[in-house]
């Protein structure tokens, strides 16, 4: 099935993307389509979420909250946005919210204890050597620490830039700013990523 | 082609040409650009490093047992409501109508009791007669014998008044 479908909404044409019309069907009672809707989007916000707080068992437990959120509001969804738009707007919300509440305060160092955890990317031909694997260790610590550094806002930006390749109106939906709130943020969270990173050339 | 790193709008082009989202046309002025502009080529450079840098940071898969935990949520989250539910039934049900009719009695009252009905104070007949003492009553007396030679004195033939 397309990704959008034109659908007739009291006259107007508007259009309904294949999301939105699952959790239509979810508010008609149809519980197979939240399901179906948990197995395509449970991967990628849980990542997002991982990003945010680099914490995977809060992460994982934020994730859990986004996804009861959408189940309860079940009954008075009404399609006005891309679901992704809404589902990451919970995401995020709850995310900037577990980071001001400094639940995962000691996330940095639990961060170092889980980087063995981590999957790294994985040479298909052969193992990495132990040094090959330090340095990659490193590397991505060092990534982690840089994105950590961001200021919230700035850090969903670039992560839902990057990550979920999502277009600047609706990254500006989901932090509820405007286009050119997120190009300076954007362009700013960059600044500071290309400052930090610049040595990994 | 104007350097995009002179305004702040068209800095855009620069992080979507990098991380080779721009289209086209676009792609092909650009590369124009940076072919006199070492300044944009830096900013390319540095942010294809941050591309990269970013590309290698992947998370850990999602736990096995997330949908399950979820789903024991929402069921927890259900029967809770429908436990709610269950405990009001009774009391919707069974007490509805004595509550109703209790109710409505009550409203009832409170309209027959309302203040656009003036009360009327019944004036006590008596109310005078009790207020009076003794020795008010003797003072009177007093003042009707008085009243009664004084009338004597002014009709000396005339009979007894008659009271």
């Amino acid at each position: 099935m397309p990704e959008w479908v034109n659908t007739d909404m009291g006259g107007a044409t508007a259009a309904l993307d294949y999301d939105a019309e699952l959790m239509l069907r979810v508010k008609d009672g149809d519980g197979a389509s939240f399901g179906v809707l948990l197995e395509k989007h449970r991967s990628s916000v849980v990542h997002f979420l991982y990003r945010m707080v680099q914490h995977q068992a809060v992460a994982e437990e934020l994730a859990q909250e986004v996804f009861l959120r959408v189940y309860r509001s079940r009954g008075t969804y009404e399609p006005t946005a891309k679901f992704t738009t809404w589902l990451f707007r919970i995401a995020t919300h709850l995310a900037l919210n577990s980071l001001r509440d400094g639940k995962n305060e000691r996330s940095q160092e639990r961060l170092d204890e889980r980087s063995e955890d981590m999957p790294a990317r994985q040479v298909e031909d052969h193992r990495p050597s132990v040094e090959q694997s330090m340095v990659r260790k490193a590397a991505l610590d060092e990534v982690r620490q840089a994105v950590a550094a961001l200021p919230d806002k700035q850090r969903a930006a670039v992560l839902m830039h990057k990550y979920k390749e999502m277009e600047y109106t609706q990254i500006a939906r989901v932090l509820n700013c405007s286009e050119s709130a997120v190009k300076s943020l954007l362009f700013r969270a960059y600044e500071t990523l290309r400052a930090r990173l610049a040595h990994m050339a | 082609m104007r350097c995009p790193l002179e305004t702040r709008e068209n800095r855009e082009i620069l992080v979507a040409y990098s991380s080779r989202a721009l289209n086209a046309g676009d792609t092909e002025l650009l590369e124009a650009h940076l072919q006199t502009c070492s300044a944009c080529r830096e900013f390319v450079r540095g942010q294809r490093v941050v591309w990269e840098a970013l590309d290698g940071w992947e998370a850990a898969p999602v736990s096995a047992d997330f949908d399950r935990r979820l789903f024991a949520r929402i069921e927890q989250d259900v029967s809770w409501w429908q436990r709610m539910r269950g405990r009001l039934r009774p009391l919707l049900v069974y007490r509805a109508l004595p509550v109703t009719a209790v109710a409505a009695v009550v409203v009832a009252g409170a309209l027959l009791d309302w203040p656009w009905r003036p009360k009327v104070m019944p004036r006590p007949a008596t109310a005078q007669v009790e207020g009076l003492q003794p020795d008010q009553v003797v003072h009177a007396l007093d003042e009707m014998e008085v009243l009664n030679q004084f009338n004597h004195l002014m009709k000396p033939d005339s009979t007894e008044p008659k009271m």
